[in-house]
């Protein structure tokens, strides 16, 4: 196992380096300057100029780039171009942020994705598979924004029972939990009604396979063949989903943290998008990738954990 | 920022929230701002509404606006308590105020300080208002409280330079050298409230400055939250969990928000007009036909209706209404298609024509200009409009991209500056000496340049005015609809002044503003 998680974190380098140079180039490519950003309309171009060189921007593209690389490779993203605050340490406050956020939706996620398909498998096309697709369906029409704000106006404004601002205080885990609800259950209904369709179908297919059958003839009971022989081979699809769905999971995360104003990686990256923030947004796609490039191996582990097959 | 003081501003915003409102009046104001991230807390660089707004509650200037105005006549004693200048106008000396303390640990404002904040707003190096001090010659400190400012020619106004806006505010000079590229995060000035900490994407937390040498202000924390969501902002205010809020140009959220219970929307000036500025060297506008039948085109009571009464008033010259030198009487064109038409038709366009043009897609003015695109069709000018975001629009405008570029902004309420920033030749976009003037226009420089030096008030106005015909003549500009500041904030909360206008583009917050 271990030889298995090292040969893909090895692997993963080439695709960070490449994710690296491409990060750079985007950057640059989108129009808008950060010294227009940071100086504003009032600006004339001889302190433009004055700010550009500060910032390094008056230098070649080559000399900047190698900077660029040779600083990340030793794991130094530099200082943000607007907040002088090195880009680790911003993003040293919003990673925990965000990833207890994504762990919170997927869990709501998976903890009512599985059984709901599960139970609407068994219920092939009768009210309540009807009632859950239908239900998924919703789920997954409504953007995020929608459903946040729908969210606050029932619980925050009307029943009082979550603020609408929700960034935790500090060091306070009781308060980071209350303002935790609102957003992950957000969060969470997209991946829900997600995973039921993924669970649903893969049930409803193993269900169908010979070895059920032979099960069934054998007169094992109904409850071991839905879970121990059903689901665990049904949940193989799942566990990938969940794994690419952590992809859009963070990218939904952006606009929940906008909507519950949460401070978070979605947060930053949009404001450091706004202000050209370059080595801010540098930064920040590095750990967007590098957090992809985890998880897929989580994901891959979590095969060789369900399915013994997988790691031989 | 640390943590213990992180923590206990956490603690005393929590216990605050938590106490009924039946006890004595909170002491903790707290901001709702449209804004990700606070930009510069350096003032000599805070440009946008977000930076400074709150630079104004840190920092004074020699002289300030009396709090909530912004007229030019009613300018009162800041950091200095006197100050003299020759018959001439050239030559002005300030006294300071005794005892004014900085910030911390920084100690007494001296001359020193002031001379250094000047020489450094003056410094295009460290400041975006270098341009309009280019008529200092002379900054010296003559004694530890005496400032000797000597003018290279006359400006219409020295004391609009040296007030609390923009250029104007005092900074320590030892914080400066102490803090050096990073002075941008840890501000120091003499004002009512002090830099606490800033917490990107959270918040920034500012203390009552007890030294303040006009006394202790009454309200002893502001917090100044980043709520970028208009609709999370808005119902955080609805909620009571902030007490004044930054509000929308638009009708419907100011009857929205006039609606709820416990809550005032302040509407101030400065407006920021909006122009249509007409690149009068670019085809096909360079036909002054063509630029006429935009004039004849363009609709300003219905953008007005459009963007909501309470809020916008139609333009009425190429500068704002109410600057010192401005005119209702330029000659504006009222709307006209069927002369448009013809026009047009004169022009050899008789089938209309396409221009294509760049906009930014900040909702408010994207929708102005949409309002303007459907007005032009009517007499058969296609807008082409290419929307990109807001930093792309202000890099793209400035490379003379776009044949007609819709602006609107407030500046310091004299003739001067306006007209000089955007209808002056040498502030033309793309000459090393550029500002805004995205039209081309050089058909008034001779009297704006007579105007600075002009010494007689009455003429000087008149000459701005016809500097403004000139300009209306050639349809360099059209100008559309000034838009006024919007706030709101809970009734519980005064500002300890009648808020008719604020140059920070929010309320002001001073020694006096308190929770009732």
């Amino acid at each position: 196992m271990i030889g298995f998680i090292l040969r893909r974190l090895l692997a993963s380098i080439p695709t960070l380096l490449a994710v690296l140079t491409l990060v750079f180039l985007l950057v640059r490519v989108v129009p808008g300057d950060p010294a227009i950003a940071i100086l504003g309309d009032r600006a004339t171009p001889e302190t433009l100029a004055a700010l550009r060189s500060e910032l390094g921007l008056d230098r070649w593209i080559g000399t900047q780039y190698f900077e660029f690389l040779g600083h990340a490779l030793r794991g130094d993203l530099g200082a943000s171009m607007v907040t002088h605050r090195p880009v680790w340490t911003e993003i040293a406050e919003a990673l925990p942020h965000t990833i207890v956020l994504t762990l919170a939706a997927m869990a709501i996620g998976c903890l009512i994705g599985i059984p709901a398909g599960v139970w609407a498998a068994l219920h092939r096309n009768g009210p309540i598979d009807v009632l859950t697709r239908l239900l998924s369906l919703l789920g997954l029409s409504f953007p995020v924004f929608v459903s946040g704000i729908f969210l606050l106006i029932v619980f925050a404004l009307e029943l009082h029972l979550f603020p609408v601002i929700g960034n935790p205080r500090p060091g306070d885990w009781i308060d980071g939990l209350h303002k935790l609800v609102l957003p992950a259950v957000t969060l969470g209904i997209v991946m829900a009604a997600y995973v039921v369709r993924v669970t649903r179908s893969s049930m409803l297919q193993v269900l169908g396979e010979d070895y059920i059958r032979t099960a069934r003839a054998k007169g094992v009971p109904r409850r071991s063949i839905i879970w121990r022989h059903g689901l665990s081979n049904a949940l193989i699809p799942v566990v990938t989903v969940v794994g690419l769905y952590v992809g859009i999971l963070i990218g939904n995360s952006v606009l929940t943290e906008i909507v519950f104003n949460r401070p978070g990686l979605g947060k930053v990256i949009v404001s450091a998008l706004t202000q050209r923030d370059y080595t801010m947004l540098q930064g920040m796609m590095v750990i967007y990738c590098f957090l992809i490039v985890v998880v897929n191996l989580i994901t891959d582990i979590s095969y060789g954990l369900i399915d013994p097959r997988v790691k031989q | 920022m640390t943590l213990r003081i992180t923590l206990s501003a956490a603690l005393a915003a929590a216990t605050l929230i938590a106490i009924p409102a039946s006890a004595a009046p909170r002491t903790d104001l707290r901001v709702g701002m449209a804004a990700q991230d606070v930009g510069q807390l350096d003032p000599h660089r805070a440009v946008s509404t977000i930076d400074r707004t709150v630079v104004a509650w840190m920092y004074n200037g020699l002289v300030r606006f009396k709090p909530g105005t912004m007229d030019p006549a009613q300018i009162e004693p800041d950091l200095a308590e006197k100050w003299e200048s020759s018959s001439d106008k050239l030559d002005w000396t300030f006294h300071l105020r005794h005892g004014v303390k900085f910030h911390g640990d920084f100690g007494e404002l001296t001359a020193d300080d002031v001379v250094f904040s000047l020489k450094r707003a003056s410094d295009a190096k460290t400041s975006a208002f270098s341009a309009d001090f280019a008529a200092l010659k002379t900054i010296e400190a003559t004694d530890p409280s005496t400032v000797h400012i000597v003018l290279a020619r006359q400006v219409p106004s020295l004391l609009g330079l040296v007030t609390n806006y923009s250029g104007g505010y005092i900074v320590s000079r030892k914080a400066v050298e102490k803090y050096g590229a990073d002075f941008t995060r840890n501000p120091v000035g003499t004002g009512p409230f002090a830099f606490v900490s800033d917490t990107p994407n959270q918040s920034l937390e500012l203390a009552a400055f007890d030294g303040y040498f006009r006394g202790k202000p009454k309200l002893e924390h502001v917090s100044y939250r980043y709520i970028p969501s208009d609709s999370s902002r808005d119902l955080a205010f609805q909620n009571g969990e902030i007490d004044l809020i930054y509000g929308k140009q638009d009708q419907a959220w100011i009857n929205r928000i006039r609606a709820l219970p416990n809550s005032i929307v302040d509407v101030f000036e400065p407006g920021e007009l909006a122009n249509l500025n007409l690149n009068i060297t670019a085809k096909p506008l360079d036909d002054i036909r063509v630029r006429q039948a935009v004039a004849y085109a363009v609709n300003r009571p219905e953008l007005v209706k459009w963007q909501g009464t309470d809020t916008a008033r139609p333009g009425q010259s190429v500068i704002p209404a109410g600057y010192l030198g401005s005119s209702k009487d330029v000659g504006l064109v009222n709307t006209d298609v069927a002369k448009a038409k013809a026009l047009l038709k004169e022009a050899g366009y008789p089938d209309g024509l396409t221009i294509k043009i760049i906009h930014t897609q900040l909702p408010q003015m994207l929708g102005s200009m949409q309002v303007v695109q459907a007005q032009l069709r009517k007499a058969g000018i296609n807008l082409d409009i290419q929307v990109v975001d807001h930093a792309t629009f202000h890099q793209q405008i400035r490379k003379d991209l776009s044949p007609i570029v819709y602006y609107a902004a407030a500046r310091f309420p004299v003739a001067d500056i306006y007209l000089t920033q955007f209808f002056h030749s040498a502030s033309i976009v793309g000459k090393p000496t550029a500002v805004t003037n995205f039209s081309h226009c050089d058909v008034a420089d001779k009297e704006i340049d007579a105007a600075k030096t002009e010494t007689d008030t009455e003429k000087q106005v008149a000459l701005w005015v016809e500097a403004q015909k000139k300009i209306v003549a050639a349809v360099c500009a059209v100008p559309l609809a000034e838009a006024l500041q919007i706030w709101a904030h809970r009734t519980d909360l005064d500002y300890g002044y009648e808020l008719k206008a604020s140059l920070s583009l929010g309320p002001l917050l001073t020694e006096a503003t308190h929770f009732k």
